[in-house]
């Protein structure tokens, strides 16, 4: 409560949670409802301007532009939650692995990760689509796979550290368990890094979305994502460039809310920067 | 814990005041995201306020390119294609856009065709079949040349079918028939013999097959083209441009009425609608009908038009699929789809199609009033198979991304109504080509079937369709035997019924290519233009 507090009291932290907010709202109301039936087509009138039954107008398809970005978001808050746990669960198993007591296994999982590194999240993912087709999984495990290198990358000095301390040593002469320390000890040293870069994840997470559909391997025909509604009006940017404009506008906000959003929580969230925390 | 700071990047002193230092920097920190979120804002809103503002500048910018004075016909004519070749080897590399660019204009045939896909006199000025239809004789012109100069003689041309035959080039399966060509200097005619009748013959010597090469030049086919035609290729850049020259040797009636003619493939519609509205391009074939907004409303200074052509996007449904094998959906499907709204949702060029045969192809019959769009008559249908919209029968359509997703979005919600899940698979081309094409692993599949004269997919068991019927198969054996055209006709569409009545597949709609120039283009041909594109006409004056 604190720190949604601290928050709240800073106007970027306001901001993006209440971007945030919102889209967790469109999420779950477009669950009940959207202002027109999500998969009706209307040929006779695609690409229509913005009226009172079309708020935002039609696709090219004759489909409300307003239904599809709200079921859309719901599709991306599934990708960007289940990515961030596929990068935060990924990403501390290395961490584990990296500071390890097996210095043979610490020394070879840093150099695996720093060559896995080098893979390009793109290709990772044109890799996955050759068996799984265009499909959500694509895009989690692809984006999950790169993210948690990164953060376990990013994490590791921290980690490091609290391995080398001597409460560490303590706990682990006491008789704790291996995992037991990590996770009671070391994990919370490196949680303000954690949260940055996951945050920056689930940014990236959106904009993945929107490239890796607009390749044709992301999120399938029919599922309302961002990103389909970008691809599909995209190539019509020339004649009809209001219809692009709605996603585009959406994914900027979101992505730049996100990444503001690890910011503000990563200082709130820390005792150091935090008075209030000390405080309590 | 100190040093941990350092992991986020900010510097590492914990001390009281440098946390009073990041906590004034927090307080500058809104004017950064909020100078972000407006620079943001403000560069979408140059990006749309310049693509709004563009068609205007690009009409008066874009006109005078290639001129210098007005009245004149100008020496040069860019044109705008999509598909580019990747070499200029005819006889051997396939794809329409050699076909597009050669045949015509550089290559001749021993016939041609005119834009209703009729067949005209070329090379041979006239000819006669026999009464058993196996024997044609041709009557060549006389002094041909080609653009090294070399006489064109009767040899040429029978030489030049009797390689593609011996040495299989591309389209030579369409020649099994014959038996020989023989050619006769004096009298200057060829003779081609067949085995069987083929009431296709002609029409097939309009394509690859009929061209002729000269038989005493060495050049590489690849990079060059030495031909009879009213142009010569000056200059070839791969997947780039082709820039044609008249050829002073040419010897006939259809002399270039422009000295150069660059061609230019743009493969992105984007670019390629940005290259005709800053005048890099005079014509551009095609454009998609939605993207050609600006040019249709914009009439004074150009022009835009949708050619006849032999483009049909079939619907097959896997006649031996589980479930698309029961005649009653497949019945059901064709009712449930409303062409006229597809056609209108693509900008209404298209014309409605209701069975295998195109307007331009022998044998067109209007089919379209078989399967009228009629919502309840595929319900019924569809309860006697023992599904409804409660409980909905699962089928999958499988289609090259190529075609947009638009299509796939709008056949789903057609369906939905009358109790049909469809899920829709957009892949690969090549994925398409694995599983449907070559595996028949599918329930329904979409493809643009732009070949002409391909009524045999139907009369043949082992094509992707699965669809067997000996009635049809013995109609087709019939019309290519036939020697006459009207008996050929007549046959082609008694089958073609047959095939829309059993419901295969449903034909989407007979595409049109949607062309558009700017006003002062003339002669560029709108029909068939994809696949013949003869440019001797084409004048550009402003």
């Amino acid at each position: 409560m604190i720190v949604l507090r601290s928050m709240w009291r800073r106007s970027e932290g306001k901001f993006a949670l209440v971007v945030l907010g919102l889209w967790l709202f469109v999420a779950l109301v477009s669950l009940f409802w959207t202002p027109q039936p999500l998969l009706a087509t209307d040929g006779y009138h695609v690409w229509a301007k913005p009226s009172a039954a079309h708020w935002l107008g039609t696709d090219g398809t004759g489909a409300d532009v307003l239904s599809w970005l709200m079921a859309g978001s719901r599709t991306n808050l599934l990708i960007v939650v289940l990515t961030v746990l596929f990068a935060g669960a990924f990403g501390l198993l290395l961490v584990a692995a990296m500071v390890a007591r097996k210095s043979a296994l610490a020394g070879a999982s840093v150099v695996v990760i720093d060559a896995l590194i080098s893979i390009p999240t793109v290709l990772l993912a044109l890799i996955l689509a050759v068996p799984l087709g265009a499909s959500i999984t694509v895009i989690v495990v692809a984006c999950g796979f790169g993210y948690g290198l990164n953060l376990a990358r990013v994490a590791r000095p921290a980690a490091l550290l609290a391995a080398r301390s001597s409460y560490v040593e303590s706990a682990l002469a006491a008789g704790a368990s291996g995992w037991w320390t990590f996770v009671r000890h070391i994990v919370p040293n490196t949680l303000p890094v954690l949260l940055v870069q996951l945050s920056l994840s689930a940014g990236t997470a959106v904009l993945a979305e929107s490239g890796l559909t607009y390749l044709g391997i992301g999120v399938p025909s029919g599922v309302p994502s961002w990103g389909h509604s970008l691809a599909t009006s995209v190539k019509f940017i020339n004649v009809y460039p209001l219809t692009v404009l709605w996603p585009g506008l959406i994914v900027t906000i979101v992505v730049v809310a996100l990444n503001v959003f690890g910011d503000v929580l990563r200082d709130a969230a820390d005792p150091l920067s935090n008075p209030e925390l000390r405080r309590s | 814990m100190s040093d941990n700071n350092g992991a986020h990047g900010q510097s590492g002193a914990t001390t009281d005041s440098s946390l009073e230092g990041r906590a004034k920097t927090q307080k500058n920190g809104p004017k950064w995201w909020l100078g972000a979120v407006i620079g943001v804002i403000v560069a979408i809103a140059i990006i749309v306020g310049v693509n709004l503002a563009k068609p205007n500048a690009g009409a008066q910018g874009g006109n005078p390119s290639t001129v210098e004075t007005g009245g004149n016909a100008a020496d040069i004519v860019t044109i705008g294609l999509k598909l580019a070749p990747t070499n200029l080897d005819i006889r051997n590399t396939s794809g329409s856009a050699l076909d597009q660019v050669l045949i015509g204009n550089v290559y001749e045939g021993l016939v041609a065709r005119d834009g209703n896909n009729q067949v005209v006199p070329s090379i041979a000025k006239s000819w006669e079949e026999s009464k058993d239809g196996l024997t044609y004789t041709f009557h060549l012109n006389d002094n041909m040349t080609f653009s090294n100069g070399d006489a064109l003689t009767a040899e040429d041309v029978a030489w030049s079918i009797n390689q593609l035959i011996k040495n299989q080039y591309h389209d030579a399966d369409s020649l099994s028939m014959v038996k020989s060509v023989a050619a006769d200097d004096d009298k200057n005619t060829v003779t081609i013999t067949l085995k069987t009748a083929n009431s296709n013959l002609l029409w097939t010597l309009t394509g690859r097959p009929g061209l002729v090469f000269d038989k005493d030049a060495t050049y590489d086919a690849k990079t060059e083209a030495i031909g009879s035609g009213p142009y010569t290729v000056a200059k070839f850049v791969a997947n780039d441009s082709i820039t044609l020259k008249a050829n002073p040797r040419y010897w006939g009636s259809h002399k270039a009425k422009t000295a150069t003619v660059v061609v230019k493939y743009l493969a992105d519609d984007n670019a390629a609608v940005n290259a005709l509205k800053s005048g890099d391009v005079q014509v551009l074939a095609p454009i998609t009908e939605n993207l050609a907004e600006p040019f249709t409303s914009d009439s004074e200074h150009y022009t835009v038009k949708a050619g006849d052509d032999t483009d049909k996007y079939v619907m097959a449904f896997n006649s031996k699929g589980k479930n698309t094998s029961d005649k009653r959906v497949r019945q059901a499907i064709r009712y449930a789809i409303n062409h006229e709204e597809l056609i209108a949702s693509r900008g209404g060029a298209d014309k409605a199609l209701g069975g295998p045969i195109p307007s331009l192809d022998p044998g067109y019959e209007d089919l379209t009033g078989l399967y009228p769009h009629d919502e309840a008559k595929a319900k019924a249908l569809m309860q006697e198979a023992g599904y409804s919209t409660d409980k909905p029968l699962k089928l999958t359509l499988t289609y090259a991304n190529i075609y947009g997703t638009e299509l796939g979005d709008q056949l789903r919600s057609q369906l939905a109504k009358i109790g049909i899940d469809l899920k829709v698979n957009v892949v690969e081309f090549s994925t398409w080509l694995q599983d449907v094409y070559t595996n028949k692993d599918y329930d329904i599949s979409l493809v643009d079937h732009n070949e002409s004269h391909d009524f045999y997919q139907w009369a043949d068991p082992t094509y992707y369709y699965n669809y067997d019927n000996k009635e049809v198969q013995r109609l087709y054996a019939q019309a290519i035997a036939a020697t006459s055209d009207d008996q050929r006709d007549e046959l082609l569409a008694k089958a073609a019924k047959i095939v829309s009545e059993d419901a295969p597949a449903d034909w989407l709609f007979n595409y049109r290519v949607t062309t558009a120039w700017a006003n002062g283009v003339s002669g560029f041909p709108v029909n068939l233009n994809q696949t013949l594109l003869p440019l001797y006409n084409v004048t550009y004056t402003k």
